[in-house]
């Protein structure tokens, strides 16, 4: 076959589903931004299933790079503002508030109320998904929790139990903290806000008003930045190692413990075997405690033309055996009961973990500033905090005037 | 008449219709951004408020001049242009010099010196983090190997070392430039020149200094004055590596102007930063376009 003649027939064989589509109906076409960790991970097999079970939509999924939660959301912002956003896309509660304030959310209530599907999500999913002005734009998709990872076999040899308590969480650090291996592999880079949230949100800062600069959140910071500074079971690359650094760390045997969720749990049991388990993180001495919620869901533009099809679209991904589906690339859990219920992907200890942990899971608050406290201002401060550039103090009172000026 | 006026003014109007194709893209592509960015630069403008735009005048100029973050970044950024344009220019002088002796592999030594330089700067920036890193980084574990040093370091958590762990990475990566100009250079010094000093009695340094660096003067100053323009803008590197901290140790200007318009969503302070730094380095551009319009002349 000639050169011309193969490209003709190539360009023929791809034009003609699309031309008999668009005389067969001309679907609305929706718009779907998502990212995945995994990106040999795609939804084409979701896609396919539901373009056959709704033949007048078509979904254009658009896979966005994650760059932190950043390179996101710039994007989404800006194509947003730009007049080019997505129908619909995978957004997380950190961002909800300034979305809120670009009035570029769509209030899902109306389209809610005829969805069968939305018993078979708990309440509280429901709740922590609120909007601050009450509406609810957001149809949550996949959650995390975070927890504590150990190392069974060097608690055992050090003769310590997985710490229930933060006293019992600084002496099995100090127990494990020898040979090479750091006591705890804290995340000081970007994303580390969760690590230190366990410990100061957990031990009484709040992001209410002087809520960072209270008696008892300056307490809670000192002691955290001490693990550091005073009782050295950080490593010292601890002020600028990343998600990947910690991992890595972690299957390497560099650190006894660290915390994270049950994303990486298939990747450390594959690297240290039975090695490793998970527990809920530590509380404080008065039963009070804080992990981080990881949400994920997926919301319609209030400048979408095809509003209805969009919700078809993400109400589909949110149902039962789909959001299972939508999991395993996703390697997070359903939102849904009946998806939870049978649930295989990861080994049980980790499930158990993560559920144990929903008692005392949170967010950060609802605030346009949020995002850039997690990007910027809690890295900066934090880093210079654990070399001893500014007192701890001077780091809580940078965070209260980030949100209260 | 009236037909020698008109066909005076087209002639007058002819190169400006040659150049309107490019003066169209030059516009589009360069001018309106720029006028853009001043725009923004005058104005509060926050990403997530688009009804909200206040007129701040040169309200987020003078924020800048009382911004501590501002000044270290401008420190760092001088310490940075210094240490990676001057030591990449040695090492790509030294390079070029090596290049030019004749030995059999040459042809391939040429070839693999240029690999850094072809790297995407985020590839580089990923390979030397790993590099770098405490307990899994190979600098680590030579330098433990060989007794230098008892405990890893972490190079890129602490203050001391994460702006020079930075610069070393971007010194790689940017002396094959001054390499290959520098060679491309040598190569058009005539060999008489050589002879008639080696007649004349000069050494080697003699002939360095007297010869090859005379000719070579006009290849440098193009090379080191484009070098520091990229160099000072460019932060991709420093965001793979470190994100500009541990706290502010490697914030640059370009860097900070970044994570205020992309982070905070500052766009205008944002703006006001990058033409800051415009205005530092439209003293450097200055030279570069009189440079090449007197190489243009000659």
């Amino acid at each position: 076959m000639k050169r011309r003649q193969f490209l003709s027939l190539a360009g023929a064989a791809l034009a003609a589903p699309a031309v008999t589509r668009v005389n067969a109906q001309s679907p609305a076409t929706v718009r779907w931004w998502y990212h995945f960790d995994n990106p040999q991970a795609t939804p084409g097999d979701l896609i396919a299933k539901f373009e056959k079970e709704n033949p007048g939509i078509k979904v254009q999924a658009e896979s966005i790079p994650w760059g932190g939660g950043n390179d996101y959301y710039t994007r989404l912002y800006a194509a947003l503002i730009a007049g080019n956003g997505p129908d619909c896309a995978m957004v997380k509660l950190g961002n909800q508030a300034r979305l809120v304030q670009m009035k570029a959310l769509e209030p899902l209530e109306p389209m809610l109320a005829n969805w069968a599907g939305k018993s078979d999500i708990a309440d509280n999913l429901w709740a922590m998904n609120k909007a601050s002005d009450g509406r609810q734009y957001y149809l949550p998709l996949q959650y995390v929790v975070l927890y504590l990872y150990y190392r069974v076999d060097l608690f055992a040899a050090a003769g310590v139990q997985p710490p229930k308590t933060f006293d019992e969480f600084l002496k099995a650090a100090q127990a494990v903290n020898k040979d090479g291996v750091a006591g705890f592999g804290m995340r000081g880079g970007g994303g580390g806000h969760d690590h230190w949230g366990t410990f100061v949100l957990g031990g009484g800062a709040t992001f209410d008003k002087g809520g960072m600069v209270s008696p008892k959140a300056l307490a809670a910071n000192r002691w955290f930045v001490e693990l550091g500074t005073k009782h050295k079971v950080f490593p010292a690359s601890a002020p600028t190692d990343g998600f990947r650094q910690i991992i890595d760390n972690y299957k390497a045997g560099r650190a006894a413990m660290t915390i994270h969720h049950i994303g990486s749990a298939n990747e450390m049991v594959q690297a240290l075997g039975d090695k490793v388990s998970a527990v809920p993180v530590p509380r404080a001495a008065d039963g009070k405690g804080w992990t981080s919620f990881g949400d994920e869901s997926n919301a319609v533009f209030a400048a979408s033309k095809v509003k209805d099809a969009a919700f078809k679209w993400i109400s589909f991904l949110s149902t039962g055996a789909n959001n299972v589906a939508f999991n395993t690339f996703t390697g997070q859990l359903p939102v849904t009961t009946s998806g939870a219920a049978n649930w295989t992907l990861h080994p049980k200890r980790f499930v158990d973990a993560s559920m144990q942990s929903l008692p005392v899971m949170g967010v950060l608050p609802d605030h346009p500033k949020t995002a850039d406290f997690t990007r910027t201002v809690w890295p900066q401060n934090m880093q210079r905090a654990l070399l001893g550039q500014i007192e701890p103090d001077a780091m809580m009172k940078a965070i209260e005037a980030h949100f209260h000026g | 008449m009236a037909s020698a006026a008109g066909s005076r003014i087209r002639e007058a109007l002819r190169p400006y219709l040659f150049l309107a194709p490019a003066i169209v893209v030059t516009a589009a592509v360069i001018i309106v951004p720029a006028l853009q960015t001043l725009w923004m630069s005058l104005h509060d403008y926050v990403l997530f408020r688009p009804d909200d735009v206040p007129f701040v005048g040169l309200g987020n100029f003078i924020r800048a001049f009382s911004d501590e973050i501002f000044w270290v970044s401008l420190v760092n950024s001088v310490i940075w242009i210094v240490a990676c344009v001057g030591l990449q220019f040695l090492l790509g002088l030294g390079t070029a010099m090596l290049l030019n002796q004749s030995f059999w592999w040459r042809g391939v030594a040429r070839m693999l010196v240029v690999i850094p330089w072809a790297l995407p700067s985020v590839i580089i920036g990923l390979m030397w983090t790993w590099m770098y890193d405490l307990n899994l980084g190979v600098l680590n574990d030579m330098l433990l190997r060989s007794g230098l040093i008892t405990t890893p370091v972490a190079w890129l958590a602490r203050a001391d070392t994460a702006l020079p762990a930075v610069v070393l990475a971007l010194i790689w990566q940017g002396f094959p430039f001054f390499a290959v100009m520098i060679l491309a250079g040598l190569q058009s010094i005539p060999d008489e020149h050589y002879e008639a000093a080696e007649i004349d009695g000069a050494t080697r340094w003699q002939q360095f200094r007297f010869v090859t660096l005379p000719a070579l003067a006009g290849v440098i100053a193009t090379a080191l004055l484009l070098r520091i323009i990229w160099v000072a803008n460019s932060l991709d590197v420093i965001l793979v590596m470190t994100g500009g901290g541990p706290g502010f140790a490697t914030h640059t200007l370009p860097l900070y102007a970044f994570l205020k318009a992309y982070s905070a969503m500052e766009f205008g302070y944002g703006a006001a930063l990058a033409l800051l730094l415009s205005a530092l380095l439209l003293v450097v551009v200055a030279g570069y376009v009189r440079r090449t319009a007197r190489e243009g002349l000659q």
